[in-house]
């Protein structure tokens, strides 16, 4: 097939191109020869030509410079914001309804890679529209129109919401809901883009844009402003990144970490916005702010927490940290709807810590803030609100993961779950009002059966300090349920450990494996051990014999004199008849330089003082832990 | 690596109300061909699919090399190409460029790239096509392309679901003829088609499913020894074809006679020593017997005795 070939040249450019991300080469490759592509560039140059000709007719105008500046702002403003997206759009959804993409992952690109790609792909373009603009903001510039922080502002902006918006764009196409829907969502994505667009056009051409930004550039608060502004684009580009995704990923991949570390972040990045731009007077009442914030948040992110499929896929399964305690603290960030509760558990523990911090307690404010911290009636009456909120989302999360399980164990039933959370939400707020209508004098004032109604119990009560028995109420009724999903919440962790030890057995078998690979050390070792084939014949004993299952996913039977007839199974459970692997590889000189234990999963034993019995068995390290260490003896 | 190169254990897949694929077990070696064969519906495009990791089952799981594709879907993908049945090309990229993105995915770099872009271009017909975009490609040529971009990264398994579809006799000789060079370079082929002459002349092994679930799997002469109870002769006389259909019908183990001309074509029931007793009883009859042979059951043959045409 390679037949024997002259050695092709190679130029610099492909040299250099394979440190690129190949869908950005591609995309450049495909845009250039588009038609769309030199028909936008057109278009974009005689508007730059128009202008600075206009520009130029006005002569020496005083606020030509300006004018020149929001026209060219104009003109980049549709481009970044609606034909950059829309571009990475049908790109995406050309490569899923064509099935391209299903060949894409079949090579080595990563769903990230390929999101990644198409936002350089963005990045190129919003390069290339800002060149051919460049002349317009530098003759802007020239006639003393704007200055030069203006203009970088502008740029920088322009930028941040150009990802954004693709970002979004990538994220909308990649969700590929029914083909029905599909036509109605591109329509959904350019109303949307050309919406936006369309009004900061109007923001920019009317010339408020560059006022606005001139003043805000005058005062103190800029920098706060500015990093608000890119710190809030970069949280939205990353989390529509990381669903755009999502859905690229094959279906028994891990999709959950990134979302509940993203979750955990944003509060932190929040946290650290304020330590930077926020003077320390105003410290507590920012909190509260985030602090309400973090648990909405982590209560909208939890319905999509506790909607997941309850186990773990066998490829999570296989993969989970081998250490029974590192398992136990990942079991949190791992897969599954019993541990997407428990995440959001110690997620709501965490801001509640942190709403403690400020609440109007002088010794936990104290704590952190200065002693001289505000504390008004409003921060109150937003932590209380807070309160309210992970209550009902708590409630309300309990009962979405009862539905759940009588939903199909697909993804199909996930999303179906997604949509009856807020349903029950709304059944729940108008079922009261509906028997208020019909059964009483009409809906006049908020009585008991209104109480699940989370927006009408909030709006009376958040923040009344004196009606504080609801708010109590409630929080049990939310500890009740978590204490009632206590159960679900220890399999969710114990689903984790029982992989890892699956895992570390399995490792064992196939480092064992490995150590009697050698025919002359085996034979010695059988006759150390007393080992048995159990499937005699001329398969037994080998790795994996025609037919026979793969020897990574075996069992094993081990008759030994010294140990009891043990049986392992790996990752799978499929039977094996590689008992070889399953006894203890280490040689007469270890077992002298080290005391022996050898145990099964159940139960520990010390090596029996038989000599020959002892050369079967392994370093006290490696085999004398905890029934999790176990398996590092094969068995 | 001794096992199997392919093997697809206990493998379901629902599709609401379809059983898709029930229950399906088989395994294929390595360096060989084997057809996948089944009805309209049968669960062929799914369960390749599933092993080329686009898919997951309800239950089951398929080893690639070893390999699970549920477990580790990034190693097995390394160790597939797999060959949609449609195909469809990027807009506004020519076939070297095509090609070459592709390269670029698979993480070839420098000149490796180039190299394996211009041998998998010439081992599939397409140096001549260098300058035509992708999406101008006749049929045959866009399949040497796919074929072509499957080839990249040199996979051990190859699963081709209905390549030949829609390819004229020429180019399906042509791609033929590609395919068992690669057999003989030492990649595993899995391959579907309803071509069943040609996948007879392809394969070593077959496996024909229907409703999901396997009806026979094997070598063709054994799927043949073990199918067809009764041989099936062909018998040429001299002369008249109608006194020897009188004597078959009346000839012990004889059945089901079929006239064509001065051929004859029966089913015999029992080994060589009947045929040989038959055939003695013939002559002695007084027929002029040119051609008395035993024919074997093709793979049409066998997929028409082990189908019900149940499709779904
Ligand atoms: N995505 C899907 N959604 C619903 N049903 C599906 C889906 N894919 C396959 N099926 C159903 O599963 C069954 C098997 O389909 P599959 O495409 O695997 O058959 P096939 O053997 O490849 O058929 P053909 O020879 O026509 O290509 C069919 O009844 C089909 O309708
Ligand atoms: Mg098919």
């Amino acid at each position: 097939m390679t037949a024997a070939r002259a050695e092709p040249p190679i130029g610099r450019w492909s040299r250099w191109s394979d440190r690129l991300n190949p869908i950005l080469v591609r995309e450049v490759q495909q845009a250039v020869k588009g038609r769309a592509f030199a028909l936008t560039v057109l278009v974009a140059l005689v508007v730059t030509v128009v202008i600075a000709t206009a520009a130029v007719a006005r002569g020496a105008a005083p606020d030509a410079g300006r004018g020149v500046f929001d026209a060219g702002l104009t003109t980049l403003v549709p481009l970044v914001l609606f034909v950059v997206p829309m571009q990475a759009y049908h790109s995406m959804r050309l490569e899923l309804r064509a099935g391209i993409v299903e060949q894409l992952l079949l090579s080595r690109l990563r769903p990230r890679a390929i999101v990644a790609g198409k936002l350089a792909a963005a990045l190129v373009q919003f390069g290339l529209y800002v060149s051919i603009l460049a002349p317009l903001l530098a003759t802007s510039y020239l006639l003393r129109g704007v200055d030069v922080a203006t203009i970088a502002t502008s740029l920088g902006l322009a930028l941040v919401f150009c990802l954004g918006a693709t970002a979004a764009a990538i994220s909308a196409a990649a969700q590929g809901a029914t083909a029905a829907l599909q036509p109605i969502g591109q329509v959904v994505a350019a109303f949307g883009f050309g919406m936006l667009s369309f009004a900061m056009m109007t923001f920019v051409g009317t010339g408020e844009y560059a006022r606005d930004l001139g003043w805000l550039l005058r005062r103190a608060e800029f920098p706060a402003v500015l990093s608000a502004i890119v710190l809030g684009a970069a949280a939205a580009t990353t989390l529509s990144a990381l669903t755009a995704q999502t859905f690229l990923l094959h279906a028994f991949e891990n999709r959950s970490t990134g979302f509940r570390v993203y979750l955990f972040g944003l509060p932190l990045l929040a946290l650290a916005w304020i330590g930077c731009f926020v003077e320390p007077a105003l410290w507590a009442e920012r909190t509260a702010a985030v602090v309400f914030a973090a648990t909405l948040l982590g209560i909208v992110f939890g319905v999509f927490f506790c909607t997941e499929q309850r186990e773990l896929s066998p490829r999570v399964r296989a993969h989970v940290p081998r250490r029974a305690w590192a398992a136990a603290l990942a079991a949190p960030w791992l897969p599954g709807r019993e541990r997407g509760m428990l995440c959001l558990l110690l997620y709501l523990a965490a801001v509640g810590a942190l709403g403690w911090l400020v609440w109007p307690d002088p010794t936990a404010a104290t704590l952190v803030f200065a002693p001289g911290v505000r504390v008004t009636a409003f921060t109150t009456g937003l932590l209380r609100l807070a309160a309210f909120t992970a209550a009902y989302g708590l409630i309300y999360l309990t009962l979405g993961k009862g539905l759940r399980r009588w939903l199909p164990p697909t993804f199909a039933g996930n999303q179906l779950a997604r949509f009856a959370v807020p349903g029950l939400c709304v059944l729940f707020c108008l079922v009261p009002v509906l028997i208020d209508v019909f059964l009483r004098d009409g809906v006049d004032q908020w009585h008991g059966l209104h109480v699940l109604n989370p927006f009408w119990t909030c709006e009376r009560f958040a923040f009344r300090p004196e009606r504080g028995s609801v708010l109590t109420g409630l929080l049990a009724a939310a500890a009740g349920c978590v204490l009632l999903q206590l159960r679900g919440l220890a399999h969710g962790i114990g689903e984790v450990r029982a992989a890892a030890a699956l895992r570390r057995r399995a490792e064992a078998v196939a480092w064992l494996r490995r150590r009697t690979a050698s025919p002359a050390r085996s034979r010695r070792w059988r006759r150390a051990t007393g080992w048995r084939s159990a499937a005699r014949g001329p398969a037994a004993g080998r790795g994996r014999s025609a037919g026979s299952a793969p020897a990574a996913r075996s069992s094993c039977s081990i008759s030994a004199p010294m140990r009891p007839a043990t049986t392992c199974a790996t990752s799978t459970g499929a039977a094996t008849r590689a008992a070889s692997s399953c006894g203890c590889g280490c040689t007469r000189r270890k077992w002298r330089r080290t005391s022996t234990w050898c145990s099964t999963p159940r139960r520990r034993w010390p090596a029996p003082p038989a000599r020959s019995a002892r050369r079967g068995c392994w370093r006290r390290r490696s085999c004398s832990g905890a029934g999790a260490r176990a398996p590092r003896c094969g068995c | 690596m001794t096992g199997p190169l392919l093997e697809v254990q206990s493998l379901s897949r629902r599709y609401g109300r379809v059983q898709a694929v029930d229950d399906l077990s088989f395994a294929m070696a390595r360096g060989a061909i084997t057809g996948f064969v089944g009805p309209n519906g049968a669960g062929k495009t799914t369960t390749m699919r599933i092993a080329a990791t686009l898919d997951v089952p309800d239950r089951g799981d398929v080893f690639v090399d070893g390999v699970s594709v549920l477990v580790e879907p990034r190693e097995a993908r390394q160790r597939i190409g797999y060959m949609a049945d449609q195909f469809r090309p990027y807009p506004n990229l020519d076939v070297p460029e095509y090609l070459d993105f592709f390269a670029r995915a698979y993480g070839l770099r420098g000149r490796r790239r180039l190299q394996t872009v211009r041998s998998v271009a010439a081992f599939c017909g397409l140096d001549g096509f260098a300058d035509r975009p992708a999406t101008g490609l006749s049929k045959g040529m866009g399949q040497r392309l796919h074929l072509a971009k499957t080839l990249l990264h040199d996979p051990a398994l190859l699963i081709l679901d209905e390549p030949a579809s829609g390819l004229d006799p020429r180019a399906r000789i042509e791609f033929r003829a590609l395919l068992k060079e690669l057999a003989a370079a030492g990649k595993g082929i899995l391959i579907s088609s309803h071509i069943l002459p040609e996948l007879g002349e392809l394969c070593d092994s077959v496996v024909v499913i229907e409703k999901g679930r396997r009806v026979v799997a094997g070598t063709i002469a054994e799927i043949q020894r073990s199918v067809a109870a009764e041989q099936a002769v062909r018998l040429r006389v001299l002369g008249d074809a109608e006194a020897a259909h009188r004597f078959l019908l009346t000839q012990p183990g004889v059945g089901a006679v079929a006239v064509d001309g001065d051929r004859l074509r029966f089913a015999l029931a029992g080994g060589d020593a009947a045929a040989a007793a038959l055939l003695q009883r013939a002559v002695a009859a007084g027929l002029s017997v040119v051609e008395f042979v035993r024919v074997e059951a093709d793979l049409e043959d066998i997929f028409l005795q082990t189908t019900r045409g149940n499709v779904q």
